[in-house]
Parts: C-alpha cells; structure tokens; sequence
C-alpha cells in the first residue's frame, strides 16, 4: 500500500484517528477520505495535529529555519507525530454509499486513503453530510462545512447548480440561526 | 546550615584559586610534574601528565556532515516474588547524520533470559545467579556490540563518533574473580579493537564528574618529598598535611575556571588498576566546557594519540552537547529509547503470568509477591 495518507491508530463508531505516514503531512481539513480495510468507512477530516510521539516529551523551540533543522536536528521529526480526526459521514453497505454510522468502526490500522472524485460526488450528491456535520458536538462545524463544500464542489468540476441546492440546505438546517448562515454563505462566495 | 554552606563555599573559592595557580606553576615544569607521578605510591587516582596540565585546546572546525552513533541499555532485573526467575535487556540504536544526508535512526529491542547459561554465570569457579551487577556488566558489553554494529552497518565517511554514556573503564571488574572478569573483558577490548580497526573513535561521557585525577596529580605535586609514598607519609604529626590544602576540590571546579566554553583540557592518563588489562586501548580523559557544564571524556589510547581523532572526538562532542542543550543528544535519545518504566515492568511480568496460565501452567507468586499486588487495607 504505497498511496495511503494516514492509518487508524484510534477506532470509534462516530469518527476515528490516523496516523500520517509523515510528520507534517495530512490530508487537509474537510477532505473526503475512507478506509480500506473490510467494508469502506466514509468521513471527512476535521482536525489534523502534529505533536510529541511521546507523552511526557514536548516540542521545544530551537530557533532553526525548517532547513537548519532537518540538517541539523534530524531526530526531532523521528519523535513527532502527525495525526487527524475524522468524523463518519457513512459507509459501502453492498456497493452502495449509506449515509449512516457503520454497524462496526474501522479495523485498527487499517489504512486511510483520500476519496477519489467519483466517491465525493457520490457522498455529496445529497445533503447528508451537511447534516452529519451540524450535528456532531465535536466539530468545527461551520468551517469543515465551509471546506467540505468546496472540496465537493472542485471534485465536481465547479458545478454552480450544485452549490445552490447545498445552500438551500444549509438554509433549512440553520433557519434559526440566519447570522450562523449568513457567515457560512458569505464564506463561501 | 545555610552559613555554613556559605563558609564552605568561600573555603572552595580559595582552594581552586590555589588549584589554579598550581596548575600553572606546574605547567612549566611538567615534566617533573609527570616523573613525580609516574614514581610516586598513592592511595589515590592520579591523573598521568603528559603535556602541560593547564593548556586548553580551542574548539576545532565541526566537519560540515557527520554521524554520531550511541547506545544505551535499561534492564528488568530477575525478581523472586515473580512467577518465573528471568529478566529482560533493552538496547537503544541511534544513528544521527547530520548534513546534506542528514537523517536519524532512534530504535531499541528488548532481549529476554530466561536459559540456565544467562541466569547463572560463573563467579570463581562456581556457579551463582546473575545478580544486578552481573545484568548490569553483560548490559554494557551489550551496547558497545550494539554501538559496533551501528557503526559498522553505517557507511561510515570518517567523521563518525561512537558515544557511550559514562566510563569506558570497567572498573567494577576489579574485584571480580579472572573467570567472570575475562568473560566481560576480553569481547569488551575485542570490541574496542575493532573500532581502531575502523579508525572510529569511540568516546566516553561523563557529565558532573566527581573525579579528581588531576586534582590528585596537583597534590602530589605540593608534597615536599621527591618521590610520595603515602603510606610512609612523614608528615603525618603536622596539624594539616602539605598535600590537603587543595584536597576536597573536584578537576570539574579547577577546569571551570580554566576552560573556557569550548576548549578542551589536556589529555591525561587515567590510573585504574583495571586500565592494566587494556594494553592499547588503555583510557585516557580529558575535560571540556560546553558551556553549560565542564565534562570529562574518556577515549582509548590510540584516539588520544591520534590528533585528528582526537579533535574530531572534541568538536563532535560540543556539537553533540549544543544540540542536546547541555547534553550529548545521541546519548540523550539513547536513553530514551532504551528506558524501562516501572510500569513496564509490571506489564513484562503480567505478560509472562498470562502466557503461563494460557498454556495451563500452574503460577505461583510469593504471598509478598502477591501482597504487593493486591494491598489490603
């Protein structure tokens, strides 16, 4: 498996973390990515940190440029650790895409694999994912709303009527909150 | 407690100031300094001179790419409250290359005995169980093959280091029987020969070192008597002795006033009764500021008497130390890697407990074993 982007070091039914194979790489936050191993599990990311492998052991400053450190510290990026979150938007349940929580989570280290065009126009052609987004307590919702749209809409070659019907979901979601939806729109032009 | 503490301290002012100019005094004539040592009985460790004891070598270029290999060992000792009578060695591997193939290699790998041949060893003819000074001296011998092994599968560009944390001198074998010593000895000088082979230096590092070799070689030197023999010591009906004003001062506190950061000390001889056996690779030492402490720093023989060696040893170290802010990084990460917490410890017994039951072996503890494991109230 030589294009995988993370493996899950941390399995749950609502989201799960990997690990990157490289210190400071990620998928980027809102991207749509699944696993690979048994039945897909479908999700978006919504949180990447890069930090100590070990517990009791915190980055230190050290006044290098990235260059002077690579050259001269080369052990620190042996000791960190880049890991993201993601949040479950859904899963391939008999070839078909369910917008629901799998019935199990992800085997742990299986691999994470970032979704290809055809599977995010698959997990957004309905607005289900919106919906998982506003839900969840954990999440930075506005935002992963933000950049997961954009993301689906890049991998559906700037489909405008697409964005018309997302925002017309939002609209319904949020019609309590007309300044909450006005900001998501307004970032999204 | 406190103003007592602070006469002290004025007394130690007072005494490396006295150190200090002893040494340059003596500097001058080290020669005779050296001859004096060399035919003088102490009961002390005194420092061998060999070129003028207060000079101090500035700090050479740092090589623009190098490698600095360490290694170090942590251990679960074999408890008798435990199920089974075993125990468990973990050895660090760092390979740190630094420059325009910069990379690093941070790994360890647990070893367990548990056979007749590691649970005993042979201690005068007879045969006891290895106890923690016997883990304790195979643990050592065990990271300088791991150390040679790095070395060695590193395609080595010449300006490689191998760092061990502490002595290079086995001092500890001094008291042991020739059967147990020669077992750790013998691969142990093997192991150095081999790195003169290579033209590696291998270097030993001491931070806060207590020793007083040189401050020893400096009293010496205040003794009267052409040649001292302490046991003969004809001064003994004097309230103080011509040789203890400077005595009580560790060679760290005359070198901080001597060295500058950077600078390394002369090298010197070290006396242990052990170095007899090392023949080439007998050790010396010398001591260096690196700014945040003076340390001292062991090589063989042929390291010392070799300049470039002998330089690339000093300015790898500083770099080494800089790096770890204070401390060698490579021995800094050896640690690391190798250490075994308490807690896994309780975890290696646990497992062993474990895969005894699942193979339907009765498990008997201690009752102390067991009272410390489930504490009553």
């Amino acid at each position: 498996m030589s294009d995988y982007i993370g493996e899950v070091v941390e399995s749950g039914t609502k989201g799960f973390v990997a690990r990157s194979p490289r210190v400071g790489e990620a998928p980027s936050f809102g991207s749509f990515v699944r696993t690979d191993a048994g039945s897909p599990i479908y999700g978006l990311v919504y949180e990447i940190i890069t930090g100590s492998r070990e517990p009791g052991r915190k980055p230190d400053a050290y006044d290098m440029s990235m260059e002077e450190l690579r050259r001269e510290q080369p052990q620190i990026f042996e000791l960190l650790k880049t890991e993201f979150h993601v949040l479950t938007l859904g899963y391939l349940d008999r070839g078909k895409i369910r917008f629901a929580l799998s019935p199990l989570p992800p085997p742990i280290h299986s691999f994470v694999l970032e979704c290809t065009d055809e599977e995010k126009e698959a997990l957004s052609s309905e607005d289900f994912f919106l919906r998982a987004i506003i839900t969840s307590p954990n999440v930075p919702a506005d935002d992963l709303i933000i950049s997961s749209l954009l993301g689906a809409q890049r991998a559906r070659k700037n489909d405008k009527d697409f964005m018309v019907r997302m925002g017309k979901s939002l609209s319904r979601y949020l019609k309590d909150d007309y300044e909450r939806l006005a900001s998501i729109l307004r970032r999204l032009l | 407690m406190i103003r007592e503490r602070k006469d002290f301290a004025g007394e130690l002012t007072d005494k490396i100031r006295l150190a200090k100019e002893e040494l340059r005094l003596k500097s001058e004539d080290w020669e005779g300094l050296s001859r004096k040592v060399e035919e003088s009985r102490t009961s002390w460790l005194v420092a061998g001179i060999s070129s003028p004891p207060a000079s101090a070598s500035p700090l050479p270029e740092r090589p623009r790419s190098y490698t600095a290999v360490s290694s170090d060992g942590s251990q679960i000792f074999p408890d008798r409250h435990e199920a089974l009578p075993c125990y468990l060695i973990n050895i660090s591997s760092i390979t740190l290359t630094y420059g325009d193939e910069a990379r690093a290699e941070l790994s360890s790998g647990p070893s367990l005995f548990y056979r007749d041949e590691d649970r005993f060893t042979t201690w005068g003819g007879k045969k006891v169980p290895a106890d923690s000074d016997v883990i304790s001296l195979k643990r050592t011998l065990m990271e300088f093959e791991r150390i040679l092994q790095l070395v060695k599968s590193n395609e080595a560009d010449g300006n490689t280091i191998a760092l061990s944390d502490g002595t290079l001198i086995l001092w500890r074998l001094e008291a042991s029987p020739p059967d147990f010593r020669d077992g750790i000895m013998v691969p142990f000088l093997r192991i150095l020969e081999e790195f003169r082979a290579l033209r590696i230096p291998v270097a030993g590092y001491i931070s806060y070192p207590g020793s007083t070799d040189v401050i020893n070689a400096l009293r010496v030197g205040l003794c009267p008597e052409k040649v001292s023999f302490c046991n003969q010591c004809p001064y003994t009906e004097l309230p103080e002795l011509p040789c203890s004003p400077i005595e009580g001062l560790t060679d760290r506190f005359l070198f901080s006033t001597v060295l500058d950061t950077g600078e390394a000390s002369a090298v010197f001889k070290s006396s242990s009764k052990i170095l007899e056996m090392y023949g080439e690779h007998h050790i010396y030492f010398f001591y260096i500021n690196i700014g945040e402490e003076i340390a001292r720093v062991e090589v063989p023989k042929w390291v010392a008497e070799d300049g470039r060696l002998l330089a690339l040893v000093h300015t790898l170290i500083f770099d080494q130390a800089k790096k770890g802010k204070g401390y060698p990084v490579s021995i800094a990460e050896a640690h690391e890697q190798a250490v075994v917490k308490a807690k896994d410890r309780d975890f290696f017994f646990s497992l062993i407990r474990e895969a005894m039951v699942k193979s339907d072996f009765a498990v008997t503890v201690s009752r102390k074993g067991l009272s410390k494991r489930i504490p009553g109230v």
